[in-house]
């Protein structure tokens, strides 16, 4: 075919000259459309991102609300209170409970019981690999499922590095047996192939900034979780308030947040036992 | 090109050809109610869990897409550098190539809790998701291949009488170049971005790593090509008819016995460097778990290491056995099958060793437990059953082996 090319001599005419000036300039003008044009994948991010200045949480770092949790491995008595009133708010399946709770050792032997809801991380794994942003940061810092638009690939579950996501396997037709002791159902139930994950109520923290009530303050406006603890061993709160509960039980306590060297920056903190981790 | 559908000979009915498309029936028939049985009941009916949450189906798709990869190796290798000798075998490739992705989207499909919302990825876009990019650089390959096949399509005789479908076609034959370039372009992002799935996991420590993408490329382009091969060998014996020289053949064979050693050189200095001398406690856990409760290191180095790459590659490049096109085949096959454990170890391995979150020293996770049940094994033959079904409609329908260039 094209193997005896001798020497090519390069002749430009005007015409070449023209066409690839003239492609240049069309390549030019579509990557300027395409990057800063209402097509481009740029154009949902706000300016602070385009210039690379890190934020996380989607604006819970500056925003008015960035909800937080604080759990106290030292108060706490392993009364899975909280599990069975999760359960029956949110209508979750028993044998799958958004917040678990389990006996654990510390290093010294001493037992101390430790529960685990959705930590509401602000560099969410589950929200990074989401292929149709089902699960989504909210300004507030929460993270939360979209149940409408989850295919179910289960990404976010392999992805989450707390194990805080459940996925419905089959249609649920159990019975709550938390129902009506510890709570009635204020959401529905999940279909069938979605996954699901606690959402720190926000059913009831969306109701209660609505009516002027303050979450973490006022009871009501509280996560089931939070309101039944006999010890009160959670607290709730908005991290963004200096002179929140909450912020001023951290101020006034060591605390750790879980796997933090991986970065997620959890929402929720825990102090720990007073004979120490 | 008129004539070449001319000499065509009526179809036959062998007895032989009987008993094989039997067994593509049945295969189908199997695969057909293990999916009416899954969409009724829904993923219940797996073995999968919340702790296992992916498994055979997942293997399934990287692997007949990572299988899929001869398509556009071999397109690049042609219309990219110019190995014009290499031509025949394109539109072979590009067949398998397309039976390889058609499949792995078929397995998707089933895998994803609600196959009613398919279509989202393309509506909702997360630009920062592999996942979504994958979904999209698949779907966008996939109908490249359709393009660069169309025109082998339009030469049945079926399309004799709509000489506007032909033209139309003979503008996409002439764009073939085009299209390979971007099928390499698309390919290259999502054949690594499947490892990246894996790649990118920070909660897992045997999946975090930056040579996961290249791992996953680099295998399939080594193997990809060795699947094409052995399958112009088989349908050569089956058809009786020698389509494509063998040393064009055992030429690709040479090609993908280099590739996997690249692809073994690689994964020597993953190991060497995850679990030896960059190794951390969390890995060092994660290992020390697997090789006590699951077979992860008989898997890996008798599966994806002899029989994915040393067999391979000795029976490849040795001029002794690479003359022997019995070997060349059982080399290809040797390596689709290490390819297979491969992608089966990296996804169920990865999912096995128990997340450790708790603060104190006593609460992990159990070690996950998984192996299919028979639906998802029916799944899998369904698969297979309609990848021999397309192999043999093309066989026995189209031109996959006349040249077309003037």
């Amino acid at each position: 075919m094209s193997k005896k090319k001798t020497k090519v001599k390069v002749e430009l005419t005007r015409r070449d000259f023209l066409t690839v000036a003239g492609a240049a300039l069309g390549s030019v003008a579509a990557a300027q459309f395409l990057t800063t044009g209402p097509l481009s994948p740029f154009s949902q991010l706000k300016q602070s991102q385009l210039e690379g200045v890190p934020e996380t949480g989607h604006g819970a770092k500056t925003g008015i609300y960035h909800w937080g949790m604080v759990i106290n491995l030292d108060t706490c008595i392993g009364c899975e209170y909280c599990l069975r009133a999760c359960s029956a708010v949110n209508d979750v399946a028993v044998v799958k409970p958004w917040n678990i709770v389990v006996e654990e050792k510390t290093s010294t032997g001493h037992t101390f019981y430790f529960s685990r809801p959705c930590l509401h991380c602000q560099n969410a794994p589950c929200v990074e690999v989401c292929p149709v942003k089902a699960t989504y940061h909210r300004d507030d810092g929460l993270v939360v499922m979209d149940y409408d638009r989850c295919i179910g690939c289960r990404y976010c579950q392999v992805a989450c590095p707390y194990d805080a996501r459940t996925f419905n396997w089959q249609k649920r037709l159990d019975v709550n047996p938390y129902v009506p002791t510890y709570g009635t159902p204020e959401v529905e139930r999940r279909p069938r192939g979605v996954v699901e994950k606690c959402t720190f109520c926000i059913h009831r923290i969306d109701a209660a900034l609505n009516s002027g009530l303050v979450p973490g303050e006022d009871p009501s406006a509280n996560p089931a979780c939070v309101n039944i603890c006999p010890v009160g061993a959670r607290v709730f709160g908005n991290l963004n308030d200096p002179d929140s509960t909450i912020s001023k039980l951290l101020e006034a306590n060591p605390s750790i947040r879980l796997r933090e060297e991986l970065g997620a920056e959890p929402s929720v903190y825990y102090i720990p036992p007073k004979e120490g981790l | 090109m008129a004539t070449v559908t001319a000499d065509r000979k009526p179809i036959s009915f062998s007895p032989g050809f009987l008993a094989w498309m039997t067994l593509i029936g049945v295969l189908l028939i199997i695969g057909l109610v293990s999916a009416a049985l899954v969409f009724i009941n829904g993923l219940t009916m797996t073995n999968m869990y919340d702790n296992v949450p992916w498994g055979l189906w997942i293997t399934i798709d990287l692997s007949s897409i990572a299988l899929g990869a001869g398509a556009f190796t071999l397109s690049a290798i042609v219309y990219l550098f110019g190995l014009k000798r290499f031509q025949p075998i394109v539109r072979l490739a590009v067949f398998v190539g397309f039976i390889g992705y058609s499949a792995a989207l078929l397995t998707l499909v089933m895998d994803i809790g609600r196959p009613d919302r398919f279509w989202h990825p393309w509506a909702y876009w997360n630009v920062h998701s592999v996942l979504w990019e994958i979904t999209w650089c698949i779907t966008i390959y996939l109908t490249i291949m359709v393009m660069e096949f169309f025109p082998v399509i339009t030469e049945h005789k079926f399309f004799d009488r709509m000489p506007w479908i032909r033209s139309f076609a003979n503008v996409l034959h002439k764009a073939a170049p085009f299209f390979a370039l971007l099928g390499l372009g698309i390919s290259l992002l999502h054949q690594s971005s499947l490892g990246a799935t894996y790649g990118i996991v920070k909660s897992r420590p045997i999946w975090f790593k930056p040579s996961m993408p290249i791992m996953f490329i680099l295998s399939a382009v080594a193997v990809g090509p060795a699947l094409t091969m052995s399958i112009a060998f088989i349908i050569e014996w089956v058809t009786g008819k020698r389509a494509i020289s063998h040393d064009i053949l055992r030429m690709i064979a040479r090609y993908s016995g280099f590739a996997l050693l690249v692809y073994g050189y690689i994964k020597f200095w993953d190991l060497a460097a995850v679990t030896y001398y960059g190794r951390t406690p969390a890995v060092d856990q994660a290992l020390f778990t697997l090789r006590q409760q699951t077979p992860y290191n008989f898997a890996f180095w008798i599966g994806e290491i002899v029989i994915g790459i040393v067999i391979p590659v000795i029976l490849f490049l040795s001029p002794r056995f690479n003359r022997n096109p019995a070997l060349l085949v059982l080399g290809g096959l040797l390596a689709v099958i290490g390819v297979v454990i491969n992608r089966w170890n990296v996804t169920v391995s990865g999912l096995f060793v128990p997340l450790a979150y708790s603060p104190g020293t006593q609460y992990v996770l159990p070690p996950g437990e998984y192996f299919p049940n028979l639906i998802e094994w029916g799944i899998a033959l369904g698969i297979i059953g309609y990848a021999l079904a397309m192999i043999t409609l093309g066989v026995k329908a189209l031109p996959l082996f006349i040249k077309t260039e003037h």
